[in-house]
């Protein structure tokens, strides 16, 4: 199962991402959303593996924290990383779907110096947030907007071609779609329908590639190694059963 | 029927509350009924007059090679293709760290070409080994019983049925050591097949594949018996093939799942327990119950006789259950007992005070079983599609206010003495075998599986009690994210009362076998064996009706089956009741 290019299924994903997030001491019910958005992401037909493990390494080595802080600006909300670090996008996809839950409308958010932009679109996403439009500027002043127009329908504006699972480093901005007319210049377009979208990786399953070694590595730090005397007792039957 | 128009009998006044029902004492008590999801998947084979074939047959004059069984509803095919081959003796267990195995199938959504069949020659004999697609819907294998299967097939090649009480004593002839679905080790993930009509029902399609595997066994003997016995050889009798069950080994990965589903499990046991408050609340019973009722005491009392096991609790209960129903038969004797106004409900009470939970599950069992036109709507209601969800508005006075009202049976739980957390569970490197560790003893306290249900709600009672009302849910998980996924479960939970074991899972009394009978009970199995605390093996479809039987009129006659003989009793839910 560790081996690289495989196809594995959205309960797959949802098993063994939960325990790699949990293998890199993030709490688990954060673990839990972290899988949420990752099937979203493979239902679209996304390689979940690619941005998430660099979110993942991002905490493993403490470049990012799960540390967030939330100041209220006028009709905007703000959270930010108070360690000078980033943060970690296991963090701030919660707080943002948590954020929206409690907000009106009208309310603005500001994320600053997310390490993985696309997970916490991933969590708008699989929250079913929609009329909202997520927008940022990363590392390579690649401009991306994600704009979610209903429940079935959503879609990437960049400026890159890029892929945008690969993003880093960038201030985020969450404000209402139909609020929204800026247009990153010189756009690709990719729109999407989640059912149908679904309905083809149910069929065809998740391809993952290169960086699914590493969530796997990360994975198995929540197995426990055996002994002789767990080989034995843990599982509460014999070594041989013949009848 | 859904889900809603469930929950409208909760407050009936012979439902049983959850605080009854969901302690692991009785949940290890528990029987197979009429909702169990082998019983409705083979009511709806009769209902959709399902077709089976065996299309294909590869071996050799072992029985080693490939075959292929179909079922055909209404609107598509399910195929079993099964791989059997040679293996040592000393290299057959029964756990997951097992490496080889008799008989391994896939259950193929559809009809499978060469080509499918060729890729998985390739994997399934692997197992966890081999990867799948979407389009095999299950993972599965089974071990001989040696002695059943040897001598079943000795005795038919020599033109004779087998022995009886040899078959009666192990149920099988081979015993399934796993049954994977819903998207493990890259096979279609449940919501791949859920709209679909045949699979809204629980487990419908893992269920299938073990009736094809039933049907595999019992063909594959009386193929080998002919092949060894030429013209002499005989096929089973229809009573003897019909009681044949196919065996299941469970052991700990079935108590994850059960934790992991909380509003699964709530439905379903809401299902039973308002069949139960159904039939318990007829004043005037429907004509011929009670004597349907009276006439399974006495099958039930021969099907406990059959129930032998080596386990010294079980085998105890088993004995007291056997005095009980003899007790309960006299004092049906007495008619000024049970005709009367609801007869149900006093059978029921006399039971509850007077018998063991054994023998009180038991009941609950055979007083649902003549009321199918009564029930048998709940099977519908017993899925769901919930997947749970983190409410940040919800305030926090709302938070401690459930706490306090729906978990003080894990709040009362005193988590600083040691054996209150003697347990862990954990997932071992070896195959990801999940397995049931001591503190201080088991190395991997730091990797435990969060299914510390009780223990995590104490904690977030008592950071509550230290935090101001004032605060949103939103701002006390970012403060605290380690409670975000008991905060979660309460939320999706505390309305659905059944689905929390309202018991301490890491105490130094606690049996995960509790756990793992009232899982396999709801599948539909019997004849539960513990081989430990940890694990146990049951039959399944034992007395169930054959492919060639699933249109007879008595196909949905079969609870607690007895060796050699079909149904004693008319019952009351299929065609054969014209025989009362």
């Amino acid at each position: 199962m560790s081996k690289s290019d495989l196809t594995i299924s959205l309960n797959e994903v949802l098993f063994y991402f939960t325990r790699a997030a949990f293998g890199v001491n993030v709490p688990i019910g954060l673990s839990e959303d972290f899988a949420y958005s990752n099937i979203w992401i493979a239902e679209n037909g996304f390689d979940p593996s690619l941005c998430s493990l660099e979110a993942l390494n991002n905490l493993d080595n403490q470049v990012s924290s799960l540390a967030i802080k939330f100041e209220k600006l006028n009709e905007s909300g703000h959270f930010f990383c108070h360690e000078d670090k980033f943060l970690s996008a296991l963090e701030a996809s919660v707080s943002v779907v948590d954020w929206i839950e409690v907000s009106t409308p009208t309310d603005e958010l500001k994320i600053s110096n997310v390490d993985a932009p696309f997970l916490v679109v991933s969590a708008i996403g699989a929250n079913q947030c929609s009329g909202l439009t997520v927008s940022w500027v990363d590392q390579d002043k690649s401009q991306y907007q994600v704009n979610f127009i209903d429940n079935e329908t959503w879609e990437i504006i960049s400026s890159s071609v890029n892929p945008i699972e690969l993003t880093s480093g960038a201030d985020m901005l969450i404000t209402s779609f139909y609020a929204n007319d800026n247009i990153p210049q010189g756009s690709n377009i990719k729109k999407f329908n989640v059912t149908k979208a679904t309905l083809k990786t149910l069929n065809n399953g998740v391809q993952v590639r290169e960086n699914w070694q590493g969530i796997y590595d990360y994975f198995s730090r929540c197995l426990v190694k055996s002994s002789a005397e767990s080989r034995a007792s843990g599982a509460g039957a014999g070594m041989v059963d013949t009848d | 029927m859904t889900a809603d128009t469930v929950l409208l009998d909760i407050d009936s006044d012979f439902m049983r509350p959850p605080e009854q029902v969901m302690r692991l004492d009785r949940m290890g008590s528990s029987f197979p009924t009429r909702l169990s999801f082998m019983r409705t998947l083979i009511r709806r084979m009769s209902k959709e007059n399902w077709k089976f074939e065996r299309t294909l047959r590869e071996v050799d004059k072992d029985g080693h090679g490939v075959s292929v069984y179909s079922a055909s509803t209404p609107s598509r095919t399910y195929s079993l293709i099964a791989f059997t081959q040679e293996i040592p003796p000393e290299m057959r267990t029964d756990r997951v760290i097992a490496e080889v195995w008799d008989a391994t199938f896939n259950l193929f959504d559809g009809i499978p070409s060469q080509e499918d069949i060729d890729y998985l020659a390739n994997n399934t004999p692997k197992q966890e080994g081999g990867r799948y697609r979407p389009s095999e819907l299950v993972l599965a294998r089974a071990n001989k019983s040696l002695r059943v299967f040897e001598n079943v097939i000795a005795s038919l090649a020599e033109g004779a049925q087998p022995d009886l009480d040899l078959l009666s004593s192990v149920g099988y002839l081979m015993r399934t050591t796993a049954v994977y679905g819903s998207g493990k080790f890259g096979c279609a993930d449940r919501a791949k097949i859920a709209d679909r009509e045949e699979c809204r029902a629980p487990f419908q399609m893992e269920l299938l594949a073990v009736y094809l595997i039933r049907w595999f066994t019992i063909d594959s003997v009386e193929e080998l018996a002919k092949e060894r016995g030429g013209d002499k050889a005989v096929k089973l009798n229809t009573n003897t093939r019909q009681f044949i069950g196919v065996g299941n080994s469970t052991g700990l990965g079935m108590a994850p799942f059960l934790l992991k589903h909380p509003a699964l499990i709530h439905n379903w046991v809401v299902a039973k327990e308002t069949a139960l408050a159904r039939v318990r609340s007829i004043e005037t019973p429907i004509q011929g119950t009670l004597e349907v009722f009276l006439k399974s005491l006495l099958q039930v009392s021969q099907h406990v006789d059959e129930w032998n096991v080596d386990d010294d609790v079980q085998a105890h209960r088993i004995s007291c259950l056997t005095d009980e129903i003899q007790a309960l038969r006299i004092w049906c004797e007495d008619e000024s007992n049970i005709f009367r106004p609801y007869p149900w409900n006093g059978i029921y009470h006399y039971v509850e005070d007077n018998f063991s939970l054994e023998c009180q599950e038991m009941i609950v069992s055979l007083i649902i079983e003549p009321h199918g036109s009564l029930v048998d709507d709940l099977a519908d209601t017993m899925s769901t599609t919930l997947i749970p969800k983190f409410k940040a508005d919800m305030p926090l006075t709302e938070l401690k206010a459930i706490v306090k009202d729906c978990y003080q049976w894990a709040t009362t739980i005193d988590f600083s003495l040691e054996e209150s957390q003697h347990h862990f569970w954990y997932y071992s490197e070896d195959k990801l075998e999940p397995r049931f560790g001591s503190k201080g003893v088991d190395e991997g306290v730091e990797q435990e599986m969060p299914l510390a249900i009780g223990r995590d709600v104490h904690d977030l009672d008592e950071m509550l009690s230290e935090t101001k009302d004032e605060m949103l849910i939103a701002e006390f998980v970012m403060l605290y994210p380690q409670f975000r996924h008991i905060i979660r479960r309460i939320q999706n939970t505390f309305l659905r009362p059944y689905s929390e074991v309202q018991d301490n899972l890491l105490g130094e009394s606690m049996r995960p076998l509790d756990l793992l009978r009232f899982k396999l009970a709801f599948f539909g199995a019997s004849k539960f064996d513990p081989r430990s605390d940890l694990w146990t093996r049951i039959s399944m479809y034992q007395g169930a009706p054959m492919p060639e039987q699933i249109s007879e009129p008595n196909h949905d006659c079969w609870s607690f089956p007895i060796v050699g003989r079909s149904q004693s009793y008319p019952c009351m839910n299929c065609k054969c009741q014209k025989a009362i």
